[in-house]
C-alpha cells in the first residue's frame, strides 16, 4: 500500500492541474486511473472539480510580464529584484516556501529559473527576490533591463509546510545560511504572526551579506549572526537546538545544514517540529518533467508538489544524493 | 485490559463500543464528523416488518439500551405505511443526544472530529493502530470498523449524481476511508439491477415548515402522508437505483409517501424539485437532507469487508466489522444487530476465546450467515438484506423466523443460552 502524498496544490485555483488529465493526479485515486476513492484529502473533492472543469486542468499558470521597479546590487554575486505584479499574485506569493520562475524576455522557456519570494506586497502588488548569481539562467536575468518574464505562484519551496502555518505562541528557531536567507524572511514573517517567540542564526554563507535584515527587523527577535561552518557556529546551533521549549525549527540552506541539524535533534532527543527549505532541483514546477523527482521508500515523487516527510528526504538526499 | 478501538461512529459502531464496553474493554470511538449516528441522524425508521423481531432479539441478547432510546424517542408507534407494518418512526432530533449521553455514562470514550485516515501495521495481518488526519495514532488490541460504505465524494460521482451534501458532510469533515482497505484487504461491491457499483440511499428529508398546513398537521398526527404522483411523472426505473429494496414497490413509484421523524422524510432517493413543487401541498417544498435531493443522494455499497459470521474480517487477526461496512446490510436495526455482535466478540478475540456465532433459529443470527452466503454470487450482490422487506423479509417469513409475539422470541433466545449475552462481561 503506497503512501499517500500530499499535493502543495490542492484545493487551490490550480487544481486540478495537468496531471489529473493525464491520470497522474498526486492525491485524487480516481484520477489515478484507478476505479474508487482513496484519498486523504479533507476538502471539495478533485475527482468532483475536475468533472466540473469538463475534464480539464482548472486555471493553468501563464507566464506575465513584470516591471522591475527596483534593482539592488548588493555585491557581485547578489541582485534584489523589485517587481510589480498584479495584486492576486503578491497576494498568493506571500507565503512561506512561495517561489516563481523567472527569465529574460529575449530567451526561450527553458531559461525559466525558479527563485523563492523573499517579500511580498499585496496592498502595492509588489514583490522582491534575491538572485545569486552563479550560472547561465542568473546570469541573464542579471542582465534584465525593464521587464523580465514571471510564472508562478508556485509554493513547494520548502517541506513542513503544516509545521510552519501551525505552530503559534511558541519558541522557533529559523537557521538560514546564505541566499536561503531570502525564503527565511516570508517565514520568520508567518512565525512571527501567529505570536511565536523567534530566534534568527543568521550565516551569510557564500553570498557574503545578511542581506534580509531590513525585513526582518521590526519582528523583535533574538538574531545571532555566525558562520556555521566554525566550531563556534556549531557551538551556537547545538546550544540554540538544546533548548527543550522550542517547538519549530527550520533549516534554510543545504542538504547537509539540514543534516547537521537533524543529528543534533537526535542526539538531543528535541521533539521539535522540524521544517527546511526544498533543495531539489526544480525545473518547470508542475510535477510533469520529472527533475526534482525522489525516491522515497521505493515510491518516486515529484518533490515540486509534494510534501515530503523531511527526516526520509534529506537522508535520502545526503545518502544517496 | 482489552483496548477496543471502533472506527465509526454510526448505529453500527455505537453498538459495537457499548458491547464491547460491557464485555469489559476499555472503548474508543472514533468519529470523523461532530455528531454520532451518522446515517441515522436523518432514518428513523424502527420495528417495520421483520425489525420488530429483530429489535426484541436484540434486546433479549443485551443490547436492550439502544432498543429503549429508539423506542423512548418515537414520535409514532406501531403506525402503518404501504408494505410496512407496526413501524415506529423515531425523531431524529432526539435520538443521538440520548445516545451519546448513554455512551458516555458507560465510560466509552468518544473521540469527535477524529477521522480514520491510515492504519499501521504491526505485520502483514495484524493492526497496531489507527492513523487519524493530525497524524497522530490511536493504538489498540483489537479493532472494529464500521466506517459505513457510503462516500466519499468521488464515488458519489462516479457511482451517481455528485455529492449530494448529505448528512456525512466529506467536504467538511473529509473522506471516509476503508480501514479494511488500508490494510490489504480487498473491498466488496454491491451492484445495482443494471449491474452498475454502489446504490442510491433510498430516502431523502424535506423540511416541514415547507409544507402545506394540511399535509404538515397530518404527518404530526398520523406519521404517514400518502400523495398521488402526477401520472407523467410515474417513473418505475427509479426503483432499481435504490439501497432500500423493502421500498421499492410500484406505491413508491405511484405516490410520494411521507413519513413524519422530525422532517419529512420522503421514500425516493431523489426528487426533481420542479417535479415535487408540482404536487399539491408541496408548492414551497424544500429539502433538509440532503441539501441536494432534488438531484442526488449518497451512494452506498462500495466498501464491504469480507467477513465470517462471528464479524471478524478474514485475512486480518485483529479487525472486525459491522453495518454496511460487513455486508448488503439496510437499517439502523441491521447496523445494532451486527455491531452489537461485533462489540462482543472483540473482547473474545482478544481473550482468543472462540467467537459467538448468533444461531440461526433467530432472524439475527440468520440474516448475517445468509448475507455471507449470498454475496458469493453476481445476483446476491445486486440484492440487499434487511429484516424489513425484499427477499429477506419473504424468507424470514417463509422460515418461520418474524414473530410479533414477545414472548415467542424471549423463549428462543433463553433456548439458545443467550439471555443477556451481551451484558455478561468477560475480562
Amino acid at each position: 500500500m503506497n503512501h499517500r502524498l500530499e499535493c502543495i496544490d490542492i484545493g487551490s485555483d490550480y487544481c486540478p492541474c495537468y496531471l489529473a488529465e493525464l491520470n497522474e493526479c498526486i492525491v485524487c485515486s480516481q484520477l489515478q486511473g484507478k476505479e474508487f476513492c482513496d484519498c486523504n484529502w479533507n476538502g471539495v473533492c478533485v475527482y468532483q472539480d475536475f468533472i466540473w472543469s469538463k475534464r480539464k486542468a482548472k486555471a493553468k499558470r501563464e507566464t506575465i510580464v513584470a516591471d522591475i521597479i527596483d534593482k539592488q546590487n548588493i555585491n557581485k554575486n547578489l541582485i534584489i529584484l523589485t517587481l510589480s505584479v498584479p495584486n492576486k499574485m503578491a497576494r498568493d506569493l506571500n507565503e512561506p516556501g512561495s517561489y516563481v520562475f523567472l527569465r529574460n524576455e529575449s530567451t526561450p522557456s527553458f531559461f525559466d529559473a525558479p527563485m523563492s519570494v523573499m517579500y511580498a506586497d499585496e496592498i502595492n502588488g509588489i514583490i522582491k527576490i534575491a538572485v545569486q548569481i552563479n550560472g547561465p539562467k542568473t546570469n541573464v536575468i542579471n542582465s534584465c533591463g525593464k521587464r523580465v518574464f514571471l510564472r508562478g505562484p508556485y509554493w513547494n519551496g520548502l517541506f513542513g509546510h503544516k509545521y510552519i502555518k501551525g505552530t503559534r505562541n511558541s519558541k522557533c528557531l529559523v537557521i538560514l545560511r546564505g541566499i536561503a536567507q531570502a525564503p527565511g524572511a516570508i517565514i520568520i514573517n508567518k512565525l512571527y504572526n501567529n505570536n511565536n517567540e523567534i530566534t534568527v542564526i543568521i550565516d551569510k554563507g557564500k553570498v557574503e551579506e545578511f542581506f534580509i535584515w531590513q525585513y526582518i527587523n521590526n519582528f523583535n527577535l533574538k538574531i545571532i549572526t555566525t558562520d556555521l561552518l566554525s566550531n563556534d557556529g556549531q557551538d551556537i546551533l547545538k546550544k540554540a537546538i538544546a533548548d527543550n521549549d522550542i517547538k519549530l525549527i527550520y533549516s534554510g540552506g543545504s542538504d547537509e545544514q539540514h543534516l547537521n541539524i537533524l543529528n543534533y535533534l537526535d542526539l538531543l532527543d528535541s521533539k521539535a517540529y522540524f521544517a527546511v527549505s526544498n533543495n531539489n532541483t526544480i525545473c518547470c514546477g508542475e510535477g510533469i518533467c520529472g527533475s526534482c523527482e525522489v525516491q522515497i521508500d521505493g515510491q518516486k515523487i515529484r518533490s515540486c508538489k509534494v510534501q515530503l516527510d523531511v527526516r526520509k528526504a534529506i537522508e535520502r538526499r545526503v545518502l544517496h544524493g | 485490559m482489552v483496548k477496543v478501538v471502533v472506527i465509526g461512529g454510526g448505529w453500527a459502531g455505537c453498538a459495537a463500543a457499548l458491547t464491547a464496553k460491557k464485555a469489559g474493554a476499555e472503548v474508543v470511538l472514533l468519529e470523523k464528523t461532530d455528531m454520532l449516528l451518522g446515517c441515522g441522524l436523518v432514518g428513523g425508521i424502527m420495528r417495520n416488518n421483520g425489525r420488530f423481531t429483530a429489535a426484541e432479539e436484540l434486546k433479549y441478547l443485551g443490547g436492550h439500551e439502544l432498543i429503549e432510546i429508539t423506542d423512548m424517542c418515537a414520535r409514532h408507534r406501531n403506525i402503518e405505511f404501504p408494505g410496512h407494518k407496526h413501524a415506529n418512526l423515531y425523531d431524529i432530533t432526539k435520538v443521538e443526544p440520548e445516545i451519546r449521553k448513554m455512551l458516555l455514562n458507560k465510560g466509552i470514550k468518544i473521540k469527535f472530529i477524529s477521522r480514520a485516515a491510515d492504519v499501521v501495521m504491526e505485520n502483514k495481518t495484524k493492526i497496531k493502530g489507527i492513523v487519524l488526519d493530525d497524524e497522530s495514532v490511536e493504538y489498540g488490541d483489537v479493532f472494529i470498523e464500521t466506517t459505513g460504505s457510503t462516500g466519499p465524494m468521488g464515488n458519489c460521482l462516479r457511482y451517481g449524481n455528485g455529492c449530494s451534501m448529505c448528512i456525512l458532510r466529506c467536504p467538511s469533515f473529509g473522506p471516509r476511508i476503508s480501514i479494511s482497505y488500508r490494510a490489504g484487504v480487498e473491498d466488496i461491491l454491491g451492484m445495482r439491477s443494471d449491474e452498475v457499483y454502489g446504490a442510491f440511499s433510498g430516502s431523502c428529508k424535506l423540511n416541514k415548515d415547507s409544507l402545506s398546513d394540511e399535509i404538515r398537521e397530518k404527518l404530526d398526527k398520523e406519521g404517514v402522508v400518502v400523495l398521488p404522483v402526477p401520472e407523467e411523472d410515474v417513473n418505475m426505473d427509479k426503483l432499481n437505483i435504490k439501497v432500500c429494496q423493502q421500498y421499492a414497490l410500484p406505491e413508491y413509484a405511484k405516490n410520494v409517501i411521507l413519513l413524519d421523524t422530525g422532517h419529512a422524510k420522503l421514500m425516493t432517493p431523489f426528487y426533481p424539485l420542479e417535479k415535487l413543487r408540482k404536487i399539491p401541498g408541496l408548492e414551497r417544498a424544500r429539502f433538509e437532507d440532503p441539501y441536494s435531493g432534488g438531484k442526488a443522494n449518497s451512494i452506498r455499497y462500495l466498501s464491504i469487508a469480507p467477513r465470517n459470521n462471528g464479524m471478524k474480517v478474514k485475512g486480518l487477526d485483529n479487525l472486525l466489522c459491522a453495518g454496511e461496512k460487513s455486508g448488503l446490510f439496510t437499517g439502523h436495526t441491521e447496523a445494532m444487530t451486527t455491531g452489537c455482535l461485533a462489540g462482543h466478540n472483540s473482547v473474545r478475540l482478544s481473550l482468543g476465546m472462540p467467537l459467538l456465532e448468533l444461531p440461526r433459529n433467530l432472524a439475527s443470527g440468520d440474516l448475517i450467515a445468509y448475507e455471507n452466503e449470498c454475496i458469493e454470487t453476481k445476483e446476491g450482490l445486486k440484492n440487499r438484506y434487511t429484516f424489513a422487506g425484499g427477499i429477506y423479509f419473504e424468507r424470514m417469513k417463509s422460515l418461520g423466523l418474524y414473530t410479533t409475539n414477545t414472548d415467542v422470541i424471549r423463549e428462543k433466545v433463553e433456548r439458545d443460552n443467550l439471555i443477556g449475552i451481551y451484558d455478561e462481561k468477560l475480562v
